[in-house]
């Protein structure tokens, strides 16, 4: 439905502008992607700290005459990378759109990463860095990606290493904004109340002189992660135990052949069967029956590179072999029978039902169709992928299953020292 | 028959400002209806005066718990059913619950509403509590409550809330204790619901594409047939916190902290006193509603004192809480406090310049467009707004907030935010051993 909505102009420079009307709000949404993301970082955490950055000063701007603007018409104006994309992001009530959009401009176009602002936000990546070890799951999360994803990008969060990041100069942020964020490699989104011809022509107004840099636009392959299933983990002093579970899974740009299951979409409907809801199997059998855990799910996130299928609790200390032995069973489950028509076909109607309710907003909107046309699926994957998701059969998903889930997990625990040393071993508790 | 509902606005006024309708049942029940053509989906949250400050000190986590037991089924429906009705149509459902209140709702195809009402209906209304799932359920509270342990945050904003509301219910945690879940009996619950889930404590708040009269239709036949009210026990009103007089500071050691955290917290208004509240709101966005407020100008950019700072008024029914909080490396803890204290200072002393209300204006009525965007959005503020007060205020808040005065600034500011007699709540990493 969505699809039949949008205007699309190729702007002079290269820009992909694409836009949908909504008069329901007066509420403009715009989203600016650059393709590339942290995966493509020269060292760990660059992307990130360029996006932290790239709003702290421009040719003509200070950090707080930037801020100024914005604040002063309460518009909201972040940026922000993800392994697979840069993104700034944008709302405004549609009077304050045109200005916002010259601020927007002003900032990507001519960043000036002054050298006092990329130190005080360096050390600020050094704090959050840090911090992300005060939440368990999120230590537990970082051991299992470093063991999946060895050598490939994926390995680390998007913010980098401690060691990494403290070498980073202003240098190194124009270097990758050169590269990187340039009109030949940007997808820009307008949702909103403002009519889609004219918030494209306001674009072009405010972008449409951005020279082209005429580099190529390649990115090139990444290193094969290399590794294999272990279990890895560390001991904390904490109330619950989190256990992960990871299997490799393909991505979302794996080419699919004609005779072969949809894998990709597959693994999502395995996801939503396994983690999705309050009538999840995980929810039901661990939760429910068992009363193991308050939170037990699993995820599998749509990547351009390898994805993971990962199912995970957060346990009591006691339990954490137990609570292991039973995302284990449920997963060899899939593999050892089909799922029931019935089951597959619940797990449809839940996916795509969720997958409407996440475009309600115009920024909502605006995320989806430019994240799909950046990562190189392009809009019209918001009506192919339910239609994917219709056509898996509970073959298909069972076919698929066995691949990807007949072999050694990926495994992941942190907690209470005693706890997690029948899992790991002794010698492995770091 | 007569009509069962009737328009409780009586002044045209105010509830032309609402774009939604209220209406009450003669058995107190209140239904807010907002249709909306264009979302295929209807979201029905049904809000429900059972929060947690209705429990006694020793049922510390009742009303939460009680959430949990609500999905274990009725007569009528076994344990999940629910669950699977709802998200095996493509809908989705959950709840919450806090000291003011319990809500609940689900999100559904606009076509699936009469098919969905009836189940959520007789859930909330005769909500079984099998003693065997009582017992099972209580397992995944005490790990609610295991995981709230292992978030820092959570356990500051826990330490900051029983200092500044000791021997009252907003002082004890939503979740409860284990010590005090394990001594709660199933009757107990029971009795509770049988209080507090009784038509006129309900706001049921139905926004999407649906009309007023299938959205009363389906209420009428399916919202009805309550359990005979019992007693929980005698209700007591909530005791008023105690003034504060002095600064009282708590420090707490926490295993694997890696920044300190400092907060810092006063008692405010409750419903009884809205407008000093968004006054408080007004004043939380010129502290430190963005990079050029004071508070993050000075300790985040210039100084570089903190990771984060922030400031917020929480609404609550019986006195609200204002708080600022910082997350830095310990070594400033001192200087920040100070830092907080003497902005608040040149708050009571000087008066406002007025672009800078103005920004903070501009910046509160566009966060207020921006969370009105979608059904279930505005589900949540008219069935928040109406269970602590009345849901037409909701819709005053621009016009509210638009009115403010750089001299109610002031007054506001001295008459909550005292420099001299605040709860400050600290967490620092604790030794290693």
């Amino acid at each position: 439905m969505l699809h039949s909505q949008i205007h699309r102009k190729t702007l002079a420079n290269g820009i992909v502008a694409i836009a949908i009307g909504n008069p329901s709000t007066d509420i403009m949404a715009a989203r600016f992607f650059s393709r590339g993301g942290s995966r493509y970082d020269p060292t760990p955490g660059t992307g990130n700290l360029m996006a932290s950055a790239i709003t702290k000063g421009t040719a003509n701007l200070s950090s707080m005459e930037i801020a100024e603007r914005a604040e002063s018409v309460g518009a909201s104006l972040g940026t922000d990378v993800t392994s697979d994309y840069f993104l700034a992001n944008l709302k405004t009530v549609s009077s304050d759109f045109g200005e916002m959009l010259a601020l927007t401009s002003e900032i990507l176009r001519e960043p000036s990463f002054p050298a006092a602002e990329v130190e005080l936000e360096k050390r600020l990546t050094l704090q959050s860095i840090r911090s992300q070890r005060e939440q368990p799951f999120s230590v537990a999360f970082s051991e299992l990606r470093s063991a999946m994803y060895g050598q490939h990008p994926y390995a680390l969060s998007t913010l980098g290493t401690e060691d990494d990041v403290a070498t980073l100069v202003p240098q190194d942020l124009h270097r990758y904004h050169r590269a990187y964020l340039r009109p030949d490699n940007l997808i820009v989104t307008l949702v909103g109340c403002i009519e889609p011809d004219r918030a494209i022509a306001l674009l072009e107004e405010t972008f449409g002189d951005w020279e082209a840099s005429g580099l190529p636009t390649d990115l090139p392959p990444l290193p094969a992660p290399n590794t294999e299933p272990r279990r890895v983990g560390l001991a904390q002093d904490t109330q619950q135990s989190i256990v992960m579970l990871g299997y490799s899974a393909p991505s979302v740009l794996a080419p699919a052949h004609p005779d072969e299951p949809d894998e990709y979409a597959a693994l999502k409907l395995l996801n939503t069967y396994l983690g999705n809801g309050l009538s999840s199997r995980l929810f039901v059998e661990l939760r429910e029956k068992r009363g193991l855990a308050y939170d037990v799910s699993a995820f599998f996130p749509t990547r351009v590179d390898l994805s993971q299928f990962v199912a995970y609790i957060g346990t009591a200390p006691a339990n954490t072999e137990v609570a292991l032995d039973g995302l284990q069973a449920e997963l060899d489950r899939l593999v050892a029978r089909p799922l029931d028509p019935e089951e597959l076909e619940t797990s449809k109607r839940k996916l795509l039902g969720q997958y409407a309710l996440g475009k309600q907003t115009n920024a909502q909107i605006a995320q989806i169709l430019g994240w799909y046309e950046t990562i190189g699926l392009g809009t019209d994957f918001d009506e192919r992928f339910p239609e994917a998701i219709e056509a898996v059969t509970v073959e298909a998903a069972q076919e698929t299953a066995r691949k990807y889930f007949s072999g050694t997990p990926y495994i992941s625990v942190v907690g209470p020292e005693a706890a997690i040393e029948p899992v790991l071993g002794a010698a492995a508790v770091g | 028959m007569s009509d069962p509902f009737r328009t409780s606005t009586a002044d045209p006024q105010l509830s032309s400002r609402l774009p939604a309708n209220i209406y009450q049942r003669a058995d107190g029940l209140t239904l807010i209806h907002q249709e909306i053509e264009a979302v295929p989906v209807v979201v029905t949250d049904i809000w429900v005066d059972a929060g947690a400050r209705h429990e006694y000190p020793e049922d510390s986590g009742l009303a939460h718990f009680l959430e949990h037991m609500i999905f274990k089924g009725t007569d009528r429906l076994s344990p999940g059913a629910f669950d699977c009705a709802i998200e095996g149509r493509g809908g989705a459902t959950n709840a919450a619950t806090s000291h003011d209140y319990a809500h609940f709702y689900i999100t559904t195809a606009d076509r699936d509403f009469e098919a969905t009402l009836p189940d959520l209906c007789d859930l909330l209304l005769r909500a079984k509590i099998p003693d065997d799932e009582f017992e099972l359920e209580r397992e995944v509270v005490y790990e609610e409550i295991a995981q709230y342990r292992d978030n820092p945050d959570d356990c500051l904003f826990a330490a900051t809330m029983a200092s500044l509301y000791p021997a009252s219910a907003y002082g004890r945690p939503v979740l409860g204790t284990r010590d005090r879940l394990e001594s709660l009996t199933p009757e107990t619950m029971r009795q509770f619901h049988r209080q507090y889930y009784q038509p006129h404590n309900m706001t049921v708040t139905i926004v999407g594409n649906v009309s007023f009269d299938r959205a009363r239709d389906a209420l009428e036949r399916h919202c009805t047939d309550f359990r005979p009210p019992a007693s929980y026990r005698d209700d007591r009103p909530v005791s008023a916190p105690p003034r504060q007089t002095q600064i009282c500071r708590d420090i707490l050691e926490l295993p694997n902290l890696e920044l300190a955290r400092l907060n810092l917290a006063w008692h405010g208004p409750g419903v009884e006193n809205l407008r000093d509240g968004y006054v408080l709101d007004a004043i939380a966005m010129i502290l430190s509603g963005g990079r050029s407020s004071p508070l993050v100008r000075e300790l985040r950019e210039q100084r570089q004192w903190v990771q984060a700072i922030g400031s917020y008024f929480s609404l609550q029914q019986d006195s609200g809480l204002f708080s600022i909080s910082a997350w830095l490396d310990a070594t400033y803890l001192q200087n920040v406090e100070e830092a907080i204290v003497a902005r608040l200072a040149e708050l009571h002393d000087t008066a406002i310049a007025p672009a800078v209300l103005e920004r903070a204006k501009r910046q509160l009525c566009n966060d207020f467009v921006f969370s009105t965007e979608t059904p279930s959005q505005l589900a949540g503020l008219y069935g928040y707004y109406h269970t602590l007060d009345r849901a037409d205020r909701a819709f005053d808040y621009p016009r509210e907030i638009a009115t403010i005065s750089p001299e109610e600034i002031t007054t506001v500011a001295r008459r909550y935010l005292a420099t001299d007699a605040y709860t400050a709540t600290i967490a620092i990493c604790e030794p290693a051993t």
